[in-house]
């Protein structure tokens, strides 16, 4: 955490500086970070045998991590890698939060259903999704910066080196769509999980029916955007205020929830 | 042997005078021959570009002599006597070698830090060396010099950015738009900045240009030069649909696009981006559309102001590109060389 918090810093001064130059060196930290991650997770996940996404810290930390990886790939391409910048305060903001006391207590790591590679299986995914959520926020907020540069004519828009707003848009789409289709997965793993249960009722637990809205708001986004024109700052806001949603909900859906209860 | 040259350029002589002693591309060759076989040096260069005709040459004689020599041979060549005010100038030994490495730098140029005279200067230096009038002092200095042009150019931002009207529009056109080639692009008015900055687009991979211009003939032939197709000045919006890139320049004396009309046109476009540049004085296109969404709308004087920065950045630069130039030239020449290589400045040299 200490070094996305570094790299969240860097991610300051870029701001300041406008941009100007490659950002090797938050990709740097961010690499260096995600190493450390992967290695605490995995420790843990041998500790317990099993996929480290059982608890509200795990769940917040797995959603880091996604977020971190897809953005490691995604800044493969030099213009792109500036993605670092803007994710690495909101990566910083989640670990802080999932370091928060209470939320990983002594004998966790226990699914409240049974502990079987299916509920691994379905965590992880919808985890995923939610990572790439995050990440598409991210690149809406770029957009957002960008668009409203070249909008007011400021100097920045046209010295940084950020990619173009069409392909911001395109990024932050295609997130979306990955995102939904591992939401989609996950949910869909659900009936699979209930096999020969008869004592819970999936339309009576706050957090599937929390997770069947967050599948539609992101469906009529994508739909709104690819048959309806609603592009550009409408659709960048769109995904921001969809992944604001799931941040500020999530931790409250999961404490009403008698079956995702941490 | 020494290296010694002597020159005009944009910042001492008008066109008028460096038009005069100008050397056509292929007069060049033999303008070497009379001037090493006369003795009056062992090799030589000759640059001659429109902003500057320049003699870099490699004599036995001492500087002083050597660029008396040069000169003489100037004003024989051309039959023109010295044009008066000190406009021809003389640099030897180091001064000689950072001036050469100036040159290749773009730091001489009139659009400071410009990459046309090092293909200039190449062009000058394969010339000679085609026609064997290079030698052992002359390539050392010109392959050094390439390199130092190159090392300058990845070391400072003294080439960074545009500083054209028409270059700026298109790094705008890439802040929006990732391929320029599926991006088509309309220019109404086809007068001179508007040419140069769908000749700039062009350049930089934008197909399918569209050209309309109140002279239809005109609109006709700048479409046929720029690959793309024209349309009759009246029937432009029925185009629009299809554009996201619109440089405006005609000499209407009023707005030819405001908002009650942009806005059922970008309905029809499905609210896609659009980029617009109004090179117009007056103005072609109503400010007020800017308060449309994917709108995106610069005049000349925005432009004009991203140039102009670019400008001011490569100028904080010259101190670095001049340090970096006097390091090199010293390696390859250092203080303790001959006398005559560190003479210097030769302008008072009479000739």
């Amino acid at each position: 955490m200490t070094v996305y918090g570094v790299s969240a810093l860097y991610s300051l001064f870029l701001w300041r500086k406008g941009f100007r130059k490659h950002d090797h060196v938050n990709y740097a930290l961010l690499l260096a970070g995600i190493a450390l991650q992967t290695t605490a997770m995995l420790m843990r996940g041998l500790t317990l045998k099993q996929c480290p996404v059982h608890n509200l810290y795990e769940a917040t930390t797995f959603v880091v991590w996604t977020i971190v990886a897809v953005y490691l790939v995604i800044g493969l391409w030099p213009r792109l890698r500036y993605l670092g910048a803007f994710a690495a305060p909101v990566i910083f903001c989640i670990g802080v939060f999932a370091l928060m006391p209470g939320l990983d207590p002594p004998g966790a790591g226990r699914p409240p259903l049974a502990a079987n590679a299916l509920v691994s299986l379905h965590a992880a995914l919808t985890l995923l999704s939610y990572g790439a959520f995050g990440l598409s926020s991210v690149a809406a907020v770029m957009y957002l910066t960008q668009e409203h540069d070249l909008r007011f004519h400021k100097l920045r828009a046209v010295f940084a080196l950020m990619p173009p707003i069409d392909r911001l848009e395109k990024i932050t789409s295609r997130l979306l769509w990955a995102g939904l289709a591992l939401l989609t997965a996950g949910l869909g793993l659900i009936p699979f999980l209930l096999k020969g249960r008869t004592d819970y009722h999936p339309g009576s637990d706050p957090k599937v029916v929390w997770s069947a809205l967050v599948w539609c708001l992101y469906l009529v986004l994508l739909v709104l955007h690819g048959r309806f024109a609603q592009t550009g700052r409408r659709f960048a806001w769109g995904a921001v205020a969809g992944f604001a949603f799931v941040v500020l909900t999530f931790w409250g859906v999961n404490l009403l929830s008698p079956s995702h209860k941490f | 042997m020494s290296l010694v040259v002597i020159g005009l350029s944009h910042h001492r002589s008008p066109v008028q005078t460096r038009e005069r002693f100008a050397f056509p591309e292929a007069a060049i060759p033999g303008a070497l021959e009379a001037l090493c076989s006369a003795g009056r040096a062992c090799e030589a260069v000759i640059l001659s570009t429109c902003n500057r005709v320049e003699i870099y040459a490699a004599s036995n004689l001492p500087e002083a002599g050597a660029a008396a020599e040069l000169r003489k041979f100037l004003f024989d060549y051309h039959k023109c006597p010295e044009p008066a005010g000190g406009e021809i100038y003389a640099r030897a030994g180091r001064q000689g070698l950072e001036h050469l490495f100036k040159v290749a730098c773009g730091l001489d140029s009139m659009v400071l830090g410009e990459t046309e005279i090092l293909g200039q200067l190449k062009k000058a230096y394969q010339t000679a060396l085609r026609h064997n009038h290079t030698g052992a002092v002359l390539n050392r200095a010109f392959q050094r010099a390439f390199n130092v042009a190159k090392h300058v150019r990845t070391q400072t931002h003294i080439q960074r950015g545009s500083v054209s009207v028409g270059s700026v529009a298109v790094e705008l056109a890439e802040k929006l738009f990732s391929s320029l080639g599926e991006h088509p692009v309309m220019i109404i008015g086809a007068g001179d900045t508007g040419e140069k900055t769908a000749r700039a687009l062009f350049s930089r991979g934008a197909r399918g240009i569209i050209v309309s211009n109140r002279s239809h003939e005109r609109a006709l032939e700048l479409a046929r030069e720029l690959d793309g197709c024209a349309v009759r000045f009246e029937d432009w919006a029925e185009e629009f649909p299809r554009i996201d890139i619109l440089i405006s320049s005609t000499a209407a004396p009023h707005c030819i696009l405001d908002r009650a009309r942009l806005q059922p046109l970008m309905k029809a476009r499905k609210n896609r981006p659009l980029l617009l540049i109004d090179i117009a004085v007056p103005r072609d296109i109503d400010p007020s559309v800017s308060f449309l969404e994917n709108v995106y709308l610069y005049n000349i004087d925005d432009l004009q102001a991203i140039a102009d920065d670019y400008l001011r950045q490569r100028r904080e630069e010259i101190a670095r590109c001049e340090a970096i130039i006097a390091e090199k030239a010293a390696a390859m020449m250092p203080p303790d060389a001959p006398a005559n290589a560190r003479l210097g400045n030769l302008d008072n040299a009479s000739a």
